[in-house]
């Protein structure tokens, strides 16, 4: 199976307390921010690596995973960091972190897919910085292929995957043909959320997602990184969304002490208006 | 917490954009010299946090080792061999990747980490140099797999810092060695399949050589587990060689030649060591800073805005990023072939003090809480301790500096 894992930088969400934003209010200061892949396109591309090995020989690839980002140069950082922990090839396309928006994204990845032809393109549910949740769901639109979201349990079956989806009260369970979009959730990285038609029913994975060993980062500048431009993959860059103004947001207000439970009923029934 | 981005001083730059001017030239990261560091970095801490972090605490209430655990610091992380050509299966990579694992590593699990350490740097690093093409090839795989646990035997129950007066002796005999002595306080000892291990094979002062020795040989067996004050989770006991035989190819070098692979590892044990303090004083300072900053308040106000609290939580960041500083500049000067004796000496007498008071300012900040069991400053005190003993005592260290700069102005 080839599977293409479109990925993003974002702010190290543990350092959430350093983004700031510019005194105009026009974007986000990204100098000096620390980045780390999005979370959820990690747990992307474990899935992808899981789906193109047997899990009992992760040594020996059974597929290929391609890795994309749109970004600056210092992007390739992230894309590098996923071919030392197992990604075959990456492809960045060049472009401003401001010149991106998810419809444009969308579509230059469709006319990146029609060029490498993957059976599957996996993306995480979203990225944490914008949280839009669309790229992934506009792509299939576009391609016209079958689709699945977050994702939290998926099994190679034949021609298809069995996708399962947790929602409140149970799991809906689809059956996806191939080639197809599938975004992914949290639990994906579970030991047992993942079987290519390789890996078998009783093997378990180690929670999480892998860590790059050292050989591994050591090749990683010897696997293929090829540099496309945003032009190449959409002939209209325009923006669709258009952001007027950023806005940190407002602290927390202090709380309010009562002095008993009758004032308390007063509040929230006057003040807050929610009995 | 903030500290460990010390590696990435971006805010000159800001500022200089800020001001209009030119932007100031991204000044050499000693950290991550190499994307490959930084991504080394990124796997050790990963691990560190979710593997060893949340099991240290259970190693080292129950003085327990988990060899599984340690296995898959070869089998999926491949960080043994970090100084051995990638020729020889090793990773080929330099002094500073040693000092990032074992900082790394140290931040969540110093027992485990000095486990590595004696495996990696005492045994792996050693051997690597010393050893001929034959012995690299019995031996090479299995210790950089992690098949095997090693260890390395210097210290006697009465030779420590007099390492010249140790009394283990090794005769010859035919092609064979029949080796006598016990040695002590050997890291890993309990585990280890293999160890390098420093006899006396002539009757002069420096007739010292290097030998392997396999647990399985007749004539070893292992001394009883000790019980110790911190590095719980790290297996330590005496080893005791009764008229075991060594065959003669297990002899390292040249019979006498032992001293020179001591003195060459001697320099990135003791930086690797230094490592070791330093990750535990990054970890108490996280610790002490956001318990101070976010979690405990008094009178009204927030720990970190009474004066004395501010002199415990600022001297313990600033005298961290010294010896951190110190630690990872002397890493730049010591390879195999380049050796910086003062420079060693100097980052683990400074390191280890640091990691010690640290590690004390932490349990201060905490208060009743720090003498607790339940968070990991007063583990980290007692794991420091060991620093300032093992791999040449501070008061060694003295020893040597003052002695290089006898040399150096005498």
């Amino acid at each position: 199976m080839k599977v293409l894992v479109p990925l993003k930088r974002v702010a190290d969400p543990d350092n959430a307390n350093k983004v700031k934003v510019t005194a105009d209010g026009k974007k986000v200061e990204t100098t000096g921010l620390e980045w780390k892949p999005n979370p959820f396109d990690e747990y992307a591309v474990e899935t992808a690596l899981r789906l193109t090995e047997d899990g009992t020989k992760p040594k020996t690839r059974a597929g290929e995973v391609v890795v994309v980002t749109f970004g600056p140069k210092e992007c390739e950082i992230t894309l590098r960091a996923m071919l030392a922990t197992g990604a075959d090839r990456a492809i960045r396309v060049e472009a401003e972190d401001d010149q991106l928006d998810g419809w444009l994204v969308a579509r230059a990845l469709k006319k990146l897919v029609e060029q490498e032809k993957p059976d599957l393109v996996l993306l995480g549910k979203q990225a944490v910085d914008g949280d839009t949740n669309q790229v992934g769901q506009i792509l299939a639109e576009l391609l016209g292929w079958p689709m699945a979201t977050s994702a939290a349990m998926i099994k190679e079956d034949g021609e298809a995957l069995l996708v399962g989806r947790e929602v409140d009260g149970g799991v809906i369970n689809l059956k996806v043909r191939l080639p197809a979009v599938v975004t992914v959730d949290l639990r994906i990285v579970a030991p047992a959320s993942v079987y290519s038609k390789l890996t078998k029913a009783d093997f378990k994975y180690n929670e999480g997602v892998r860590f790059a060993p050292l050989p591994a980062i050591m090749q990683a500048k010897k696997k293929p990184m090829a540099v496309l431009k945003l032009a190449d993959l959409a002939t209209d860059t325009a923006l669709r969304i258009q952001y007027p103004r950023f806005e940190p947001p407002k602290g927390r207000a202090a709380g309010k002490k009562v002095k008993d439970v009758a004032e308390l009923v007063d509040k929230l029934k006057n003040e807050a208006k929610v009995l | 917490m903030q500290l460990a981005s010390v590696a990435t001083p971006t805010r000159p730059t800001q500022q200089a954009n800020e001001r209009g001017g030119e932007p100031v030239k991204q000044p050499v990261d000693i950290f991550n010299p190499t994307e490959e560091h930084r991504h080394l970095r990124e796997t050790a801490r990963k691990f560190g946090e979710s593997v060893l972090g949340p099991q240290a605490s259970k190693r080292d209430l129950e003085e327990s080792f988990d060899p599984g655990l340690f296995a898959r610091f070869g089998s999926e992380l491949g960080l043994f061999g970090l100084t051995v050509s990638a020729d020889h299966g090793g990773v080929g990579l330099d002094s500073t990747a040693a000092v990032i694992v074992h900082e790394e590593f140290s931040r969540f699990d110093p027992a485990t980490t000095l486990s590595y350490l004696a495996h990696e740097v005492l045994f792996v690093n050693n051997f690597y140099h010393s050893a001929d093409a034959a012995q690299r090839d019995r031996y090479l795989d299995k210790v950089l797999s992690g098949e095997w646990i090693a260890g390395m035997a210097m210290t006697e129950p009465e030779a420590g810092t007099d390492v010249l007066g140790m009394r283990t002796t090794a005769q010859r005999k035919g092609d064979r060695y029949v080796m006598n002595g016990t040695k002590q306080f050997i890291t890993n000892g309990p585990y280890g399949r293999v160890f390098l291990v420093y006899a006396r094979t002539g009757p002069g002062r420096r007739d010292i050589s290097s030998f392997v020795v396999e647990s399985g040989f007749k004539g070893f067996s292992v001394g009883k587990k000790e019980t110790k004050m911190g590095m719980r989770g790290s297996p330590t006991s005496c080893l005791v060689f009764e008229d075991m035989e060594v065959p003669e190819e297990n002899r390292i070098g040249a019979e006498g030649g032992a001293l020179v692979h001591m003195m060459r590892n001697l320099e990135i044990e003791r930086l690797t060591l230094a490592a070791q303090s330093v990750g535990i004083a990054l970890r108490c300072c996280e610790e002490m800073t956001r318990y101070a900053t976010q979690q405990r308040k008094a009178f009204g106000k927030r720990l970190i805005e009474f004066g004395q609290i501010q002199q415990m939580v600022a001297e313990s960041h600033a005298h961290t990023m010294a010896a951190r500083a110190l630690v990872y500049t002397v890493a730049q000067s010591i390879s195999p072939g380049r050796r910086e004796s003062l420079g060693a000496a100097s980052a683990k007498l400074v390191a280890t003090g640091v990691g010690e008071r640290v590690a004390r300012a932490a349990i201060q900040v905490f208060g009743g809480y720090g003498y607790l069991r339940d968070y990991p400053v007063e583990r980290m005190l007692r794991d420091a301790i060991l620093l300032s003993i093992g791999g040449g005592t501070n008061e060694a260290m003295q020893k040597n500096i003052s002695g290089d700069l006898s040399d150096m102005y005498g």
